[in-house]
């Protein structure tokens, strides 16, 4: 079963999941975007604006990194090798990229973050599909009758978890009830996703290990998930003053 | 939710993650990878025989110590075509550093009589050989033309690369890596 999936798309299977992903995702945000106050231009222009940021930054500090190879053939700085990219590199750039353009346009963060997070949503599912067809995030070996066969071993079907995680996070926040607080689907997001890369990662087989063992995904998914639980709770402890406060007047 | 309440479930939500950290940690260092053949970044590259145009036999386990770039191309395949002027250019750049070229000619979806005129027409020095049963193929689960695999000294996959044609940069930056 999985060879047919990953039979299903040609090379680069993986980035055709991802780019549909992107698409499906902000599709569904554009559905929400005016309910958390951001127009469906400034949502596009958000993710877009970034999104070429991502490719030319990419491409550019791979470049750099690699000063010498580039100058002895500086064609290939417009070729069609996906695999020359710095995919760090190119992301600082998008953020950046995002941050000057929602400040040029006043956008306030949470909001916009919350109209955004349909698409974080959607793109993690489609990340979990497109590691499937890649069989990359593959899982630690095991015996489990569930276990799949794949790079030369029964193992941990780790990227079908990392899917039905990403299915059970954008089910829960599409069917979340209305909330008026600012910040909060988003952090809802952030503390699920956090949560669950933080249970699953347990069973992978090519986690990058620090300190004796430990997983470096595990460690800075805690991270994320105690910052995101310190602004839930922030913000619900503002929400609760401000209500208290309206209520007073 | 009282504040109490919430702050409580939270703190414990952290504790039990971070209990669930220390519980999973890979102390052994598990990961199989580097240990089982695969066609996959990290993995032991899967080793085969096969001769060459002129009848010579390599064995990839036995180029172990040198850095080796496996391709698998087709002669009707452009990209094959297009990325080989670039692959003859690393290899006499880089062969003297222990750098080896072997180029998989997929024979049994090909035609033999066109590939020792494609050896001449660009003028390629490196190792032509030919893939007649379709074993290797399946040993490196081949999808499309062409498609590289840049393996270290140790024998270990450090890049595949799907499709083509490689820049001649691509083919620079990770030469260089695996001869380190």
């Amino acid at each position: 079963m999985l060879t047919s999936f990953r039979n299903l798309f040609a090379p680069p299977r993986d980035l055709i999941l991802v780019i549909a992903a992107i698409w499906i995702g902000l599709w569904l945000a554009e559905k929400r975007s005016e309910k958390h106050g951001i127009s469906v231009n400034d949502l596009n222009n958000i993710v877009f604006f970034p999104l070429i940021g991502y490719i030319l930054g990419g491409r550019i500090l791979f470049a750099l990194e690699n000063l010498s190879a580039f100058a002895q053939n500086p064609q290939s700085l417009i070729s069609f090798n996906l695999d020359l990219f710095d995919p760090i590199g190119g992301l600082a750039i998008a953020l950046i990229v995002a941050m000057v353009y929602g400040q040029r346009q006043k956008l306030s963060l949470w909001p916009t973050l919350d109209a955004l997070t349909p698409l974080f949503a959607v793109f993690a599912l489609g990340l979990g599909l497109a590691h499937l067809a890649s069989g990359s995030a593959f899982g630690k070996e095991t015996s489990l009758p569930w276990g799949i066969q794949l790079w030369g071993a029964t193992r941990h079907p780790s990227q079908v978890y990392e899917i039905l995680a990403a299915l059970l996070i954008l089910g829960l926040l599409w069917f979340q009830k209305s909330e008026s607080r600012p910040g909060i689907y988003f952090l809802t997001f952030a503390a699920l996703t956090s949560g669950s890369r933080l249970f699953l990662e347990a069973f992978r087989g090519d986690s990058t290990l620090i300190f004796g063992g430990l997983r470096t995904a595990q460690v800075v998914a805690w991270i994320v998930l105690a910052i995101s639980l310190y602004l839930l709770d922030r913000t619900s402890e503002k929400f609760i003053s401000k209500m208290a406060t309206r209520s007073d007047g | 939710m009282q504040l109490i309440q919430r702050r409580t479930i939270y703190a414990l939500i952290l504790i039990a993650s971070l209990a669930w950290i220390f519980i999973s940690a890979d102390r052994a260092g598990t990961s199989t990878a580097g240990e089982i053949p695969a066609p996959r970044q990290g993995f032991l590259a899967p080793d085969f025989t096969l001769q060459s145009l002129e009848g010579e036999t390599f064995t990839l386990s036995e180029l172990r110590g040198q850095a080796v770039l496996v391709n698998l191309w087709a002669t009707w395949c452009p990209p094959c075509r297009a990325e080989m002027p670039a692959m003859q250019k690393m290899y006499e750049e880089y062969n003297d550093q222990g750098f080896v070229i072997l180029a998989l000619n997929m024979t049994y979806q090909d035609t033999p009589s066109a590939v020792l005129p494609f050896k001449q027409e660009y003028e390629l020095t490196f190792p032509i050989l030919l893939e007649t049963n379709g074993k290797v193929a399946t040993q490196y689960e081949l999808r499309s033309l062409p498609s590289s695999f840049f393996i270290d000294r140790d024998g270990i996959i450090q890049e595949v690369v799907i499709g083509g044609p490689m820049a001649e940069a691509l083919l620079r930056t990770r030469i260089e890596s695996i001869l380190e």
